[in-house]
């Protein structure tokens, strides 16, 4: 049942996670965060890619990840350092990883061309004596390499935090803190960044090597709001970790990654991934949405039973309808969680792109993520993507300046970029913000007349916000010259229309000297919309609320023709009046109207009744139907009937 | 009972504080409003305790808390904290506060916390 084609897929799927997981650790390595489980992470994830590769005949990216393999043990056990010039080439290698990788995913074999003279220079690296660069160092405490085993004994703390505590990731760091001034944290689970990010629920464990006795261990792990659950008989490190660098020096060619013998850290490991592992599963993106669409169905068929119930009377049928009615509800709003997925997702990738930049500017920047946690429709991920790259390129590329003018302007030489996320209400809010030049109107101004436009008189009399909506017109850059990062011909009106096919926002607000901001507002899913329900000619139709301004009531003698279209003033604003006679049939009630806007420019439409307002999935219309203009999908309430929802923006 | 020094800007908080630390038996050794006097209050005092709010006007909260911390390596400091501050605070625990209240602060948990940080 489990084909060739099988295989490859669920290959590349995780590879492409284990890459990912590589290239965070290597980040993280690099910026001093907690050197142990970065390289024990990256260790790992080599070494699944060298097994699963082998395991697919994949010999090219079983060579390069056995030798990154090779280079981490070697570094795991404290025999090499790392170093700059070593993180780059790693670096260079998952490249050449992801390459093979998207090889793969199109069907093909990787080649030994993909990785060239990567796996030498990799070997070069662990062939060498002892480094001759300096290794970088970290200020933070470092657990010692875990080979390193000198019979210090090694205990198990299982922590409990109040559930009540405010801010219980701050309580877990300060206990892990004061732990590490006693002893050496060996590892955490769950890991110690998600500790220190809030991310457990219940109990956690701590595996500590200290020798200031179980009594000052209990002391320390027993302050506010923190309980101290269990504490475990001392092992010696030899019991934990055996023969732990007899495994580092041969890494055995596994066929079966499964089957392959970890070394006892990396089972450590995986032990603790297995017990989160067994609470998700895999599934198929696709099979995601052939259930949505099954459950729509039942949706669809549960209206028409209802019909028919409603024609009989009988009552227990009724009774038993309504029950799978609500079973149906409750059905379609798991289908619209299980869709939501973390921005994370999309935001693990960025930290890289802005080293690169960033180094490849010769600029310094600390870049920080909040709110990655916050969900968002997958549909929509994809398409977030590009806008969102294409802004932290453009912060890192132009905004932030270069560390001599940064300190020329009493700024501190490292630029911050800080990437938030939050949900607020009904929406989803991005914010990208950067303390670097800002963007000066002025240029604005002068660039806006020179490339005609706006007239001289406009520009002068322009306002900041008029200036910096320019920046969305197309082909408007304020870049000198176009660089290899930022200009890609890609500018920020694809930004803008990009995000506004995902029924989003984007502003932008900057300040000379003191950097820019960008605010994106998305709804959190297109699939669902609320829209108002309205009839037009009998017959039912709904319109996004997003687009609705008003609901008014005129009369007839209101309504001026202008050559063959028909206007109305409404408050002194004259608005094309559509009555949309070609989908629906002339209405003859027309007093009541529906103001539309999409974009800032307004219409009317006039309506027999509105009907209220209610949140429905929007379905895209079968390629059967062809494209039908103003009509951007259909909806299916719950009574069955086939609603078209209105296209407010062809209509405009 | 410990010898405290509370900082923070505003009269009322630190009256606040002060209403709950007398009741749990402590001493008030001394009062700062910003992140400059605290470090010189510091000094004078020697402190068994210092509460450090983290928004300030001019020196703020964690650049008293390095200052001070480079007076002192062994000086503890609690920080006063909102629900918000949760950046800040890791970024204080990091330059070595030994804990943290927050506010709307409660009479219960603030003198726990001063207990746990004075008998560390």
């Amino acid at each position: 049942m489990f084909d060739e084609e099988g295989y490859r897929k669920l290959f590349v799927e995780e590879s492409r996670e284990n890459h990912e997981n590589i290239v965070n650790n290597l980040l993280a390595l690099e910026n001093g965060e907690d050197q142990h489980t970065a390289i024990d992470e990256i260790f790992r994830s080599a070494h699944t890619l060298k097994g699963m590769s082998a395991s697919m005949g994949f010999d090219a990216m079983e060579h390069l990840c056995h030798s990154m393999e090779d280079v981490f043990s070697l570094i795991r056990s404290g025999q090499r350092g790392v170093t700059a010039s070593l993180t780059d080439l790693l670096l260079t290698c998952t490249d050449a990883i992801e390459g093979m990788l998207d090889t793969i995913e199109a069907g093909g074999t990787p080649s030994d061309e993909q990785s060239g003279s990567l796996v030498q220079e990799l070997r070069a690296f662990t062939e060498e004596e002892s480094p001759d660069e300096p290794t970088v160092s970290h200020d933070a405490p470092s657990p010692e390499p875990a080979g390193k085993a000198d019979g210090r004994p090694v205990y198990t703390l299982t922590i409990a935090i109040d559930p009540s505590s405010t801010m219980k990731d701050i309580r877990a760091m300060l206990l892990l803190q004061n732990l590490q001034e006693i002893g050496t944290i060996l590892s955490t689970n769950p890991m110690q960044e998600l500790l220190e990010d809030g991310k457990f629920d219940g109990p956690f464990e701590i595996l500590i090597e200290s020798e200031a006795g179980e009594d000052a261990l209990r002391t320390v792990a027993s302050g506010t709001e923190i309980s101290l659950l269990d504490l475990s008989v001392p092992q010696s490190p030899q019991a934990i970790f055996p023969e732990a660098s007899e495994e580092a020096q041969t890494p055995e060619p596994d066929l079966e990654p499964e089957a392959a013998v970890p070394s006892p850290q990396a089972q450590r490991v995986a032990k603790s991934e297995k017990s989160r592992e067994i609470k998700n599963i895999r599934v198929d993106i696709q099979r995601l949405d052939r259930m949505m669409n099954l459950v729509e169905d039942l949706v669809i068929n549960r209206g028409r039973l209802e019909l028919i119930a409603k024609k009989h009377g009988i009552k227990e049928f009724d009774e038993a309808l309504s029950m799978v009615g609500r079973s149906v509800s409750d059905l379609q709003n798991l289908m619209m969680g299980i869709r939501m997925m973390p921005l994370e997702r999309i935001f693990n990738r960025l930290p890289r792109v802005v080293r690169d930049v960033a180094n490849h500017d010769g600029k310094e920047v600390e870049f920080t993520v909040e709110g990655g946690e916050t969900e968002l429709d997958r549909s929509m991920m994809d398409g977030l993507s590009d806008p969102l790259l294409h802004i932290i390129r453009n912060a890192v590329n132009h905004g932030i300046e270069t560390p001599e003018i940064r300190e020329a302007c009493g700024k501190p030489p490292k630029g911050s970029l800080r990437l938030t996320a939050r949900r607020d209400k009904d929406n989803v809010i991005i914010e990208i913000e950067d303390d670097g030049a800002g963007i000066d109107p002025e240029r604005l101004r002068k660039k806006a007349v020179s490339k005609g436009l706006m007239t001289p008189e406009a520009a002068a009399n322009a306002t900041k916000d008029d200036l910096v909506s320019l920046l969305f017109e197309p082909g408007f850059s304020t870049a000198e010259t176009i660089t290899d990062i930022s200009g890609r011909g890609v500018g920020l009106d694809v930004v803008k229309k990009t995000i506004a096919s995902l029924k989003g926002t984007i502003k932008i607000e900057t300040e000379v000297g003191r950097g820019t901001k960008f605010e994106l507002v998305l709804p959190p899913t297109m699939a669902i919309i609320d829209v108002m329900m309205v009839h037009i000619n009998g017959m039912r139709c709904a319109i996004p609320v997003s687009n609705v301004v008003e609901v008014a009531q005129t009369r007839p003698e209101a309504i001026h023709r202008i050559g063959n279209s028909e206007a109305i003033l409404l408050r002194d604003q004259t608005l094309p009046l559509h009555r949309l006679e070609d989908m629906f049939g002339r209405t003859e009630k027309s007093d009541t109207l529906v103001v539309l806007q999409n974009d800032g420019r307004r219409c009317c439409i006039s309506v027999d009744t509105v009907d209220g307002q209610q949140e429905v999935v929007v379905k895209p219309l079968s390629r059967i139907a062809g494209n039908c203009r103003g009509i951007s999908g259909i909806t299916i309430p719950g009574d069955g009937d086939v609603v078209p929802v209105l296209d407010v923006n062809t209509m405009i | 009972m410990g010898r405290i020094l509370i900082v923070d800007d505003t009269m009322f908080m630190r009256t606040l504080l002060k209403n709950i630390l007398f009741s749990g038996g402590h001493d008030i050794v001394g009062e700062a409003a910003d992140g400059a006097e605290a470090l010189a209050k510091y000094r004078e005092l020697k402190p068994d305790l210092v509460t450090m709010d983290v928004v300030m006007p001019n020196v703020n909260g964690i650049e008293a808390l390095k200052a001070i911390k480079a007076a002192d390596p062994a000086a503890k400091v609690i920080m006063c904290t909102a629900v918000g501050q949760e950046q800040m605070v890791k970024l204080a625990v990091k330059s070595g506060a030994r804990g943290y209240i927050v506010k709307p602060f409660q009479a219960p948990k603030v003198l726990e916390e001063v207990k746990n940080v004075l008998s560390a």
